[in-house]
């Protein structure tokens, strides 16, 4: 890929990048939400087309999507052999296209069932499918949109030997990514995307793990609010939590949140997790108590899917959530008080809109989740539930998201974290909590929490 | 008469009820596996009568009417189509759109055609050649399952219904699949509709149609997105049409008879609700969307 | 708001109607210029003209706005017409035999056209809250419904023997609404509809269940996890919408035809899904859209007589008008989504 350009609007999201992939090499390409690598990676794959420059492609390319892109209702060997099938007559060779399958696994060390409902499986065995479904088209070039997201450390291993011997065997891959110790781990090379340039080139060997997040933010990390010493007093009690959202469910879960600390449920995506989340927000039954929990402010995992009404303003997503307490008057909407928080809110935050009018579809990101997370916190409840408070916005963003609980926490406010980032689990709790298919699995206070050990315990291991 | 030719009149006419409902419902089947809800079935089926009657009685041949019907209800279809995909239009709101369209046209041109508003004249009908249309609905029943559950078309545009994305993951446009379906269901729908004018009857007139194209929807319901299901509850629906005019003459109020069907629809759809899912997509228009990657 | 945003539907709206109402006079073999000359007189060329004109508007507005109400909850109610009808039954009812004050007697057939419309729109908000079924089609099977239920009174019960159809036996005059041009059917009917306009208005605007109403509209998920009863919003919204319809159909009944028969309205349910479209589903623009579409209804009828273009094609304009506004709305969203 050569001079490429790539503008959306006023906005140029990708500014003149050379890239090149080289059959038998794993190139990383890191670099903050908003940096262009999405843009970049949908241009390598044809999905988007250029404004500017050439791509040059020999071979076909396979995409592995971060949200897989399956059909969840349909069995792993129609997923896999969609748009090939083979034939015979007008109808599909049900048994040719299994035999294919298991052979495809085989030759891949990826064992499936064929004949498996997709729906069905857990989320490390959907991702081989969703791999297996690329490797069928024996891509040259192998494109990996966060792949590790939802696995559990040890299936991170598992995954990237599948992904090395592929590259060995003389396959290009190019891995998106933010979990920069993974580029170190497996990637042959690193480039660094800053504003829709790359700004940065390595050898993954012998960089250190700084250098490389120093060059994404271009410049010195933002700080975190410090942790104020406080005196934890009793406030959220969950007795014997049982609550069942999909295939994600909690089973039996007991433990206590105090006012003045930050307790983290630690745990790979797909535990038990948004079971929890949404039992502690008060939007899914469960059996067992809960108590101590009801005036409380909740971060949702997917700010636009849960939290936010995308075609709103700013000022009517103050009230959202808010409409049958502090934002009404009667049978009527409290216009001033809102539009007040709605002002203090977008200062205090830093959420950058044209005003409070504008709508929230057209903010970015990172000022979405500030207007969420300034919302959840606007009453200075005694319980807050955070789920993953700063997933996909960058380093500024996220650092006054994670500062903001924590002066919560230190004013003394009962904070839940929900995190799959063992980094900013470490950084913020004072306990952790491992989550492991819907049980606690282990339980450590802040000075004596082992990560190597934690890491075992989200995958199941003791 | 005696009863075994009391239940063959019953049977005819079950056929006969039956028939146009059927041809719609897998019309609509087609559409909504493919992740298009299409609300149009009735407008289709009323642009399907008008056309057949108008070229029944323009060539003097009937069949030549039903292949009019097929063509004036796939363009419908492929109007809906386009506005699904192309356009990504609410597809609620230009389902009643085209409802609209085709009531309102089919009534002026009957006007612009025969000269006189409310029925058309008399024109060729199938006559006995209706029966091949009965037997056909069955078959398309019959082959709409096979194609669905065992072509790779059929894995496809079940796949649309469901992830339109994944599709488009495997190379293949889901769009271009969803335009076909409800071409296609559109023009089943348009047949259903030249069944009525032409099949049934030898004229068209105006709100000849009924309502049926919406009893074709909740039968897509009913019958679980299959078309083996629609079917069935084509034939459940088709029952009551039929009961209805056995009744006729009755102490029963007639009108309480002929919104039998209607009450049926409600009570099946809550009846059997939960059954069987819709296809995930089902009536979400798809946009590639880079925000994936 | 910028101009082509406020005026870009009704524009649309009138290119449609122009070139539709052009291509259809020429088909019938109307100069275009005499048909629109027809119309246009026909609607507003005098006083009869211009009352039987908004004789239409206050029609067309009472299930436009149930429409609104619906939709903008993100529920497809597709039943105005039969509640519309069940509201004319219900008034049409009690018109037939009531014996008391007259002034009661009006009030009471226009509650009993609101409280017969809004079990029917309950009716449907209760099979999709509770039962899951999907108000689209429930809504279309009740239109059926309606009108079997309708006919079967006027042919029965209600028919009276005075009359030449299915109908039920003339209002006394003492039981018609006060009518604000003497010698017209244009009664007071249209002030309510236009206070009911700004009274919905302000119940999306100002008010909490607006709110909740709006949201569940927009975006159902975040609004349930944030406070929204959405099957009560689902029951209440369809009951309103079914209420403001069959009110509709209640001050036709006292208002325009002062007599109940299954004609009732040509089909003003479904024109109310244009109307309601056309003004972007916000209730003050609706009076405006409505007064347009109700020009159509007077006018087409006008056309007919004097031009020889049959009235029904306002209505494939309707349908052409509906799907182009469909797909301009998807199109404005999606361009400011983009920036």
């Amino acid at each position: 890929m050569r001079g490429i350009r790539k503008a959306f609007g006023a906005v140029t999201a990708v500014d003149g990048v050379d890239l090149e992939l080289r059959g038998g090499e794993i190139q990383a390409l890191v670099g903050e939400n908003g940096a262009g690598k999405s843009t970049l990676a949908a241009i390598a794959f044809g999905a988007l087309r250029p404004d500017a420059g050439t791509v040059e492609r020999r071979g076909t390319v396979g995409l592995v999507h971060q949200h897989f892109e399956l059909i969840e209702r349909m069995r792993v060997w129609e997923n896999i052999v969609i748009g090939r099938e083979p034939r015979r007559g007008v109808r599909i060779d049900t048994d040719a296209a299994k035999r294919a399958v298991r052979e495809l696994a085989a030759r891949n060390g990826l064992d499936v069932d064929p004949d498996a409902i997709v729906e069905s499986l857990p989320v490390a065995m959907k991702q081989r499918v969703e791999l297996l479904r690329e490797l069928e088209r024996r891509p040259a070039v192998l494109l990996l949109d966060e792949p590790t997201a939802a696995l559990a450390p040890a299936e991170v291993a598992a995954f990237f030997a599948t992904i090395v011997a592929l590259a060995r065997a003389g396959t290009a891959v190019l891995v998106v990514t933010h979990k920069l110790q993974e580029v170190l781990d497996y990637a042959d090379t690193v480039s660094v995307m800053r504003r829709g340039k790359i700004v940065a080139h390595f050898a993954s060997r012998g960089v250190a793990l700084d250098e490389i997040a120093r060059t994404m933010v271009g410049g010195e990390l933002p700080k975190v609010a410090a942790r104020a010493s406080t005196a934890p007093v009793p406030r959220v009690r969950v007795a014997h939590l049982r609550a069942e959202s999909g295939d994600n469910a909690v089973r039996d879960v007991s433990f206590e949140v105090r006012g003045g600390e930050i307790v983290a449920v630690a745990g790979v995506e797909g535990n038990g997790q948004t079971s929890l989340a949404d039992a502690l927000a008060g939007v899914l039954p469960y059996e067992g108590s809960i108590e101590g929990a009801d005036a409380r402010g909740v971060i949702p995992q997917d700010r636009l899917r849960e939290g936010l009404v995308p075609s709103w303003s700013v000022t009517e997503n103050v009230a959202l959530g808010r409409q049958h307490a502090r934002a009404r008057r009667g049978a009527l909407l409290d216009r001033r008080g809102v539009l007040q928080a709605a002002r203090a809110i977008v200062e205090r935050y830093d959420v950058r809109a044209p005003s409070v009018d504008a709508r929230v579809a057209t903010l970015s990101g990172g000022n979405q989740q500030k207007l969420v997370v300034g919302r959840a916190l606007l009453d200075d409840p005694a319980f807050v539930v955070a789920y993953q408070p700063t997933r996909g916005i960058d380093v500024g963003a996220a650092a006054l998201v994670q500062s903001r609980l924590m002066e919560a926490r230190n004013a003394g406010a009962a904070v839940l974290l929900i995190s799959f980032d063992l980094d900013e689990v470490f950084a913020l709790a004072d306990r952790i909590l491992v989550l492991y298919r819907g049980r606690i699995a282990g339980t450590f206070a802040r000075e004596d929490a082992d990560r190597a050990k934690i890491g075992r315990l989200m995958a199941g291991g003791t | 008469m005696t009863i075994a030719g009391v239940i063959g009149a019953f049977v005819v006419l079950l056929a006969i009820k039956t028939t146009p409902i059927a041809f719609a419902a897998l019309g609509g089947t087609l559409g909504e596996r493919s992740g298009v809800i299409n609300i149009g079935l009735e407008g289709m089926m009323t642009a399907g009568a008008f056309a057949a009657v108008v070229a029944s009685g323009a060539t003097g041949v009937p069949w030549l009417g039903a292949v009019a019907g097929v063509v004036a209800g796939a363009a419908f279809g492929a109007l809906l189509g386009v506005l699904a995909t192309r356009v990504r239009v609410d597809q609620i709101v230009a389902g009643t759109g085209i409802n609209l369209f085709a009531l309102g046209s089919a009534a002026f041109l009957l006007v612009l055609v025969y000269g006189q508003p409310g029925a058309s004249k008399t024109v060729p009908s199938l006559g006995n050649g209706s029966w091949l249309l009965v037997a056909l609905a069955f078959a398309v029943a019959l082959a709409l399952h096979v194609f669905l559950v065992a072509t790779p078309a059929g894995l496809r545009l079940r796949a649309c219904g469901e992830n339109p994305s994944a599709v488009a993951a495997a190379g293949i446009d889901p769009l271009r699949i969803r335009l076909l379906a409800v071409t296609a269901g559109g023009a089943l729908a348009g047949l259903g509709g030249a069944y009525l004018s032409i099949g049934e009857l030898n004229l068209y007139s105006d709100g000849m149609i009924a309502g049926r194209g919406f009893i074709a929807l909740a039968a897509v319901i009913f019958g679980r997105w299959t078309p083996l299901g629609a079917m069935g509850a084509a034939l459940f629906f088709g029952f009551f049409e039929a009961l209805q005019f056995v009744l006729q003459g009755s102490s029963i109020p007639s009108e309480a008879m002929q919104m039998l069907p209607y009450v049926a629809a409600i009570v099946a759809l809550v009846a059997f609700r939960g059954r069987a899912r819709a296809p995930a997509a089902d009536g979400i228009p798809y946009e590639r969307n880079i925000e994936e990657f | 708001m910028n101009v082509r945003k406020a005026f870009g539907a009704p524009l649309t709206a009138l290119a449609i109607v122009v070139a539709g109402g052009a291509v259809a006079m020429w088909l019938s073999g109307v100069n275009p210029l005499d048909g629109f000359a027809a119309l246009v007189a026909g609607s507003l060329g005098g006083t009869g003209e211009l009352s039987e004109t908004l004789v239409q508007t206050g029609a067309l507005l009472f299930p436009a706005l149930a429409v609104a109400l619906a939709f903008r909850g993100g529920l497809f109610n597709i039943g105005a017409e039969g509640q519309l009808l069940v509201g004319g039954l219900a008034a049409g009812a009690i018109g037939a035999t009531y014996g008391g004050l007259p002034v009661f007697g009006i009030l009471a057939m226009l509650c009993a056209s609101a409280l017969a419309g809004g079990m029917w729109g309950a009716l449907a908000g209760v099979l999709r809250a509770k039962f899951e079924a999907s108000e689209i089609i429930t809504t279309l099977m009740l239109n059926s419904i309606a009108f079997y239920v309708a006919s079967y009174f006027v042919g029965g019960p209600l028919h009276s023997p005075l009359a030449s159809g299915a109908e039920t036996a003339p209002l006394p005059a003492n039981l018609w609404l006060p009518l604000l041009v003497p010698g017209t059917r244009l009664s007071i009917a249209l002030l309510l509809a236009l206070a009911l306009a700004a009274a919905l208005q302000f119940l999306l605007a100002r008010t909490v269940f607006g709110f909740d109403l709006r949201a569940a509209g927009d975006a159902p998920e975040p609004a349930r996890r944030n406070g929204v009863d959405l099957p009560r919003i689902t029951i209440v919204a369809l009951a309103l919408s079914g209420a403001i319809a069959g009110l509709g159909g209640g001050t036709l009944v006292t208002g325009a035809l002062h007599r109940f028969n299954t004609a009732l309205s040509p089909g003003y349910g479904y024109t109310a899904i244009a109307v309601a479209l056309v003004a972007d589903l916000n209730p003050l623009w609706i009076c405006a859209a409505a007064f347009g579409f109700g020009m159509l209804e007077s006018g087409g009828l006008a056309m007919q007589a004097q031009a020889q273009v049959p009235k029904d094609v306002i209505h494939a304009i309707e349908g052409v008008i509906v799907l182009v506004l469909a797909a301009r709305r998807f199109v404005a969203t999606r361009v400011e989504q983009r920036v």
